[in-house]
């Protein structure tokens, strides 16, 4: 029993992180910014090109290995910088205050002009670079060989959630947020610069995303097409957890992993469908989510 | 009066005669083109592309060495390009697209059996002489003909059938079978062939994981855990591509293929570009494997060589395929010139060509049967290294008779495999003795 559980919660685990990370960022910039960001899985996959060129070019300079571990969070740090406040300055600002459709649309054109730019620059070829998880070597848990790596990918997501709830709760940076997820026209009315609020706030959520592709290159292979398959299930996790919910992002990327874990374990037919099938039969009991509700904005 | 009548009746059978015999002749002799258009599909970007794009770069060489060789009865041969990564509504729409231009000459297409399922009666319809180049899905001639598409290939059946006969002879202890495809018609497809051959051949085996990964998926984490708990003797797989390469580079430092025998259906379109497990089972799905003693008497090794001084690699068996696909067009335009008197043939004499064609390829012989499926022996052998060579190659070889493998024309594919016995494999040759 013992030598089947094992297996299904490390992996549920470590593809909960992953999963986390995106997801996490998508319902924070819904929190504050109240725009459903299609483009939010083009952010994930730029990071995970960012992150591999940035590696490949490490391992070929002939620079040490250790290197490309801070290039994966310095892409991702590279990516949100460069994208964040320009978007949400030109595209996203712009639909403020507009109707959803237009929010979606708007979003959505970004999204396939992402795609393609992706394609453009880093071409359509597959990329791999896979040397901080070669370094870390391999660890048997339940008879079963797990990369320390995705171990460390489990670990990572528990210090972002709490990071990140410490910065939200405890720093002035992130309470002026809260004031304005709470009401934007008040905290307006005391003197809150609103706009950098949304900036930041959207930054933040760019820097999520691609930091989820970057942490993700080490395990997997980077190619055209990775943005939409992530923003499909980010969704699904969203909406799971109730957007704007940041601890229910957490649980809700750990229920949509067991729900993929167990699909492969034990019936890989579903191995697709289940994490919406999943969210199909929460939003039929809880319409807002486990944790949304339709009046209460906070994060 | 009367006489007018009748010479205005001879006159207009004179006229009707004159217009079908014009039309005869104009059916019979089209006007050589400046150029032989030959619309081809594969993958181009993304993940599967590495299966792809060799399949491309053959057709550049082919058509360049053909057109060095004053092209197919003295016409070049041009080519459109269309990426099959763009989907099935979009390579319907590239197809209908190139077949309504009036210069479009032959299809070679396409790389996906999911295309080439779908494009087969949109070939019918338009009348438009197509050659599957890759397209191995056993459905695609067994609910009915499509006269004007051919494979000249072979099937997943041959194909797949070896690799069990391979790895049952060579591991006949085996008794746990986990299987690894991507989910789709061709990884399905293959499952059921694979199961239905070890229910026939040994029925003693049982397969303990089934798992269909989606196409173009980037993690194959869970599934590796899951292949690990199962404890099979052998893993199968015809991940292909980018998919397959994701798999193996995952795969690889979770000690997956030490704990079982891999065997990767198309893993020689790989082996270049990741580190395949010494002794995996690997195979060419025919006999395109250029350096095959085979190969070695026809046009392979000049092809090959050209292939590298181009692209820097050895050709891969996609390559082959695709080039084979090309020598198969020239044959049967050839056939069809010579047929027409030297004149240049209609699309529908091309068609007619195709026919019963039975040549030599680059790598070995095909003969196209009354069904449009084409008889090509399979080759199977496992990763190896020798001196003197860069890229792995295929040691351990056996090379079955296309016609031993592929069920007879018009036989339901998983019925015949199911009619076989346990002393099926008694009269085919041994790994290791095709040298």
């Amino acid at each position: 029993m013992l030598q089947t559980l094992i297996p299904l919660f490390v992996d549920a685990l470590a593809s909960a992180a992953l999963i986390f990370f995106v997801a996490v960022g998508l319902t924070l910039v819904f929190s504050v910014l109240r725009v459903l960001n299609v483009a939010h899985g083009s952010f994930y996959s730029i990071g995970a090109y960012a992150a591999a060129s940035l590696g490949l070019w490490i391992v070929s300079a002939g620079l040490p290995d250790w290197l490309t571990f801070p290039a994966l969070v310095l892409s991702a740090a590279f990516v949100a910088l460069l994208f964040g406040p320009l978007v949400e300055n030109t595209l996203v600002r712009w639909t403020y205050g507009k109707s959803d459709a237009v929010q979606v649309l708007v979003t959505f054109g970004l999204f396939l002009i992402l795609e393609d730019l992706q394609k453009m620059v880093f071409g359509v070829q597959s990329l791999y670079q896979d040397t901080p998880m070669s370094m870390l070597g391999i660890t048997e848990l339940g008879g079963i060989v797990y990369l320390n790596y995705q171990l460390l990918l489990i670990v990572l997501a528990g210090v972002v959630l709490v990071a990140l709830r410490l910065f939200i709760g405890h720093s002035r940076t992130g309470r002026l947020i809260a004031a304005v997820v709470a009401d934007r026209e008040v905290s307006q009315a005391l003197g809150i610069d609103t706009n950098r609020m949304y900036t930041i706030a959207f930054t933040l959520g760019v820097f999520l995303a691609a930091l989820g592709g970057a942490m993700a290159t080490p395990t997997s292979g980077v190619s055209p097409g990775l943005g939409a398959d992530t923003m499909v299930l980010a969704f699904a996790v969203a909406a799971i957890g109730g957007l704007g919910q940041v601890e229910g992002a957490a649980i809700a990327s750990l229920i949509v992993a067991v729900a993929k874990v167990l699909a492969i374990y034990f019936a890989p037919e579903f191995d697709a469908v289940a994490p919406y099938v999943v969210m199909l039969a929460v939003l039929l009991v809880k319409p807002y989510g486990l944790f949304g509700s339709p009046t209460t904005r906070r994060i | 009066m009367r006489l007018t009548s009748i010479t205005g009746t001879a006159l207009a059978a004179a006229m009707v005669l004159s217009t079908t015999l014009s039309g005869t002749s104009l059916a019979s002799a089209e006007e050589k083109p400046e150029s032989l258009n030959v619309g081809v599909f594969t993958f181009m970007s993304g993940p599967a592309a590495a299966y792809g794009m060799p399949g491309r770069q053959g057709a550049e060489i082919m058509i360049e060495q053909i057109n060095a060789a004053g092209g197919i009865g003295g016409v070049p041969i041009k080519a459109s390009f269309v990426d099959e990564a763009q989907g099935a509504q979009g390579v319907i729409s590239e197809y209908r697209r190139l077949a309504e231009a009036p210069d479009t000459d032959f299809m070679i297409a396409a790389l996906s059996s999911g295309n080439c399922l779908a494009l087969a009666p949109i070939a019918d319809q338009m009348k438009m002489p197509t050659v599957g180049w890759n397209c191995d899905t056993h459905q695609l001639f067994k609910d009915g003909a499509h006269p004007y598409f051919f494979r000249p290939n072979g099937n997943t059946v041959a194909e797949f059938m070896s690799y069990v006969l391979y790895f049952l002879d060579k591991n006949p202890n085996v008794r746990r079978v986990a299987i690894i495809n991507p989910d789709y018609s061709f990884g399905h497809d293959a499952a059921e062939i694979v199961k239905a051959t070890l229910a026939a051949l040994n029925p003693g085996v049982k397969v303990v994981a089934e798992l269909y990964p989606k196409l173009g998926a980037s993690s194959y984490q869970t599934e590796i855990s899951r292949l690990s708990a199962a404890r099979p003797d052998v893993i199968f797989s015809n991940l292909w591509g980018g998919d397959l390469e994701n798999f193996v580079r995952q795969a690889n430092p979770r000690g997956l293929f030490r704990q079982s025998q891999a065997v990767f259906a198309l893993g020689e379109s790989s082996m270049q570009n990741v580190e395949m497990p010494q002794g995996a089972i690997v195979g060419v799905l025919g006999d395109g494997w250029w350096r095959s003693p085979d190969a070695a008497k026809r046009g392979a090794p000049a092809f090959g060589a050209a292939y590298k001084a181009k692209f820097g690699q050895d050709p891969v068996f996609p390559a082959m395929k695709m080039a084979n696909s090309f020598v198969v067009m020239k044959a049967a335009y050839e056939k069809a010139i010579a047929k027409n008197g030297g004149e240049w043939p209609s699309k529908d004499q091309v068609r007619d060509a195709l026919e019963g064609l039975s040549i030599d390829t680059l790598t070995g012989h095909v003969t196209i049967r009354p069904d449009h499926d084409g008889i090509v022996d399979q080759i199977v052998g496992t990763v190896t290294k020798v001196d003197g060579i860069d890229a792995p190659v295929l040691g351990s070889m056996v090379r079955y008779s296309g016609d031993k493998v592929l069920p007879p024309a018009g036989d339901d594919p998983v019925a015949w495999i199911s009619s076989l016995t346990p002393y099926f494999p008694k009269d085919m040759p041994k790994p290791g003795s095709y040298r």
